[in-house]
């Protein structure tokens, strides 16, 4: 870099490091450098003069060239991000939409599954099958019940700054879901489903990001947690910790969380539980005490053999 | 005013011809604009001090963007990722600044 300058005063020169000669003088000492060049020796005239001139124009315009390259790149560079952007989110939608399809189907196939099983089985067989299938969820039920609602609040101003909007329990959380369920199942319930999803025994409320997952589908708010059960419930359930915990976060968060009787309630039928580890044991015809007795003539799937339940109470 | 009307015409040109950067070069695209952002404000100043020299402007201009390509390249080979680029911005940014502030001075006395 350049000398110290002339105004320091002598005998404590320190070599400027890199950094304060950068702040301290930004313009390339190679201008400074021409200019006391050619103090010494007048700027060269004629040709060099001419062509030096010309080369710093081509220079220029290079540059030139080289900022309208990259604005365009930017540009360019812009719309490709918002539609893959765009392209995710439609890719998600009709992946959501196929899988309902499907699963209507399923549900479809499997009502007819029990209709033809109804048929193939005798009354008391088919009735008891019915009932073990609405017990454990897999069956379509209806009856008589309450209604638990459970809303976000009302989203407060956003921080001016940040942007944050998300500040404060102002949110209905997977563990209210979670404990809500819990208590209506306490109070009796015999069916429960949340914004029409059917709780099962392997059903799963979690949270992901910002979003619930009731059995890996989202639920947003306002959370209906609909439970069908004997008409003490609605008293025991207001009566439980949650009840008491929601109405409490309720009064100081601003969320609303409201109980009512129902009547009449329909809830739909679990989608079928995926088997990981477990395997049906028992044959098509399923026997009420055990069918560990008809495991042996049936050429049912060889698994374990451990499990004595109906194939309705298998999951 | 030569100058200016060289950078106009750049531009117009890179507008009307179109140019598609090849993949490889587009993460230098970036510094380079910085690079030739600095050699352009320190000829402005020079311009202005008196002491602009021609060939000084282009010998600026090309190290620039080429050591400033140099040093993406070698942060993307080392691994460091955009941080030596990030030096490269800090350092020409604090240079384009005061160079600036130098132009502010010459133009508006304050």
């Amino acid at each position: 870099m350049s000398a110290p300058e002339p105004g320091q005063r002598p005998g404590r020169v320190y070599a400027p490091d890199f950094l304060t000669e950068l702040f301290r003088n930004p313009l390339d000492p190679g201008y400074a450098d021409a200019a006391a060049r050619r103090e010494r020796s007048p700027a060269p005239q004629g040709w060099r003069g001419t062509s030096a001139r010309a080369v710093a124009v081509v220079v220029l315009a290079a540059v030139g060239f080289l900022f309208a390259v990259a604005y365009r790149e930017t540009v360019a560079d812009e719309p490709s991000r918002s539609q893959a952007r765009a392209g995710l989110v439609a890719q998600i939608q009709q992946r959501e939409a196929e899988t309902d399809q499907l699963s209507v189907r399923a549900d479809r196939l499997r009502e007819e599954v029990g209709r033809q099983r109804d048929a193939a089985l005798s009354g008391s067989q088919a009735a008891r099958l019915r009932n073990l299938e609405a017990g454990t969820g897999l069956g379509r039920v209806r009856g008589d019940g309450v209604v638990v609602r459970l809303t976000d609040a009302a989203p407060k101003d956003e921080d001016a700054v940040t942007g944050d909007s998300e500040v404060g329990p102002d949110k209905v959380l997977y563990s209210d879901l979670q404990k809500v369920a819990n208590d209506l199942w306490a109070s009796g319930a015999e069916a429960v489903a949340i914004n029409g999803q059917r709780l099962t025994a392997t059903s799963t409320i979690r949270s992901a990001g910002a979003a619930i997952l009731v059995d890996f589908r989202p639920v947003t708010s306002p959370y209906e947690v609909t439970a069908i059960g004997p008409g003490p419930m609605r008293d025991r359930f207001e009566e439980s910790r949650s009840a008491y915990l929601m109405r409490r976060v309720a009064k100081i968060a601003g969320l609303s969380f409201q109980v009512r009787d129902a009547e009449d309630l329909t809830l739909p039928a679990a989608t079928e539980p995926r088997l990981r580890y477990a395997e049906p044991s028992v044959s098509p015809s399923p026997s009420p005490s055990g069918s560990g007795a008809d495991r042996s003539s049936s050429p049912g799937p060889t698994g374990s053999g451990t499990s004595s339940r109906p194939s309705g109470g298998v999951r | 005013m030569i100058a200016v009307l060289a950078l106009l015409a750049g531009v117009v040109l890179g507008i009307y011809l179109d140019p598609t950067v090849p993949a490889a070069l587009q993460p230098y695209l970036p510094i380079a604009v910085v690079a030739a952002l600095d050699a352009v404000f320190g000829g402005v100043r020079a311009k202005l001090d008196r002491i602009f020299d021609d060939k000084q402007f282009v010998v600026s201009f090309i190290s620039n963007v080429l050591v400033a390509g140099l040093i993406v390249y070698l942060g993307d080979q080392l691994g460091v990722g955009g941080q030596l680029s990030t030096g490269v911005v800090v350092v020409l940014g604090v240079r384009i600044f005061g160079n600036v502030a130098a132009i502010r001075r010459h133009l508006f006395r304050a």
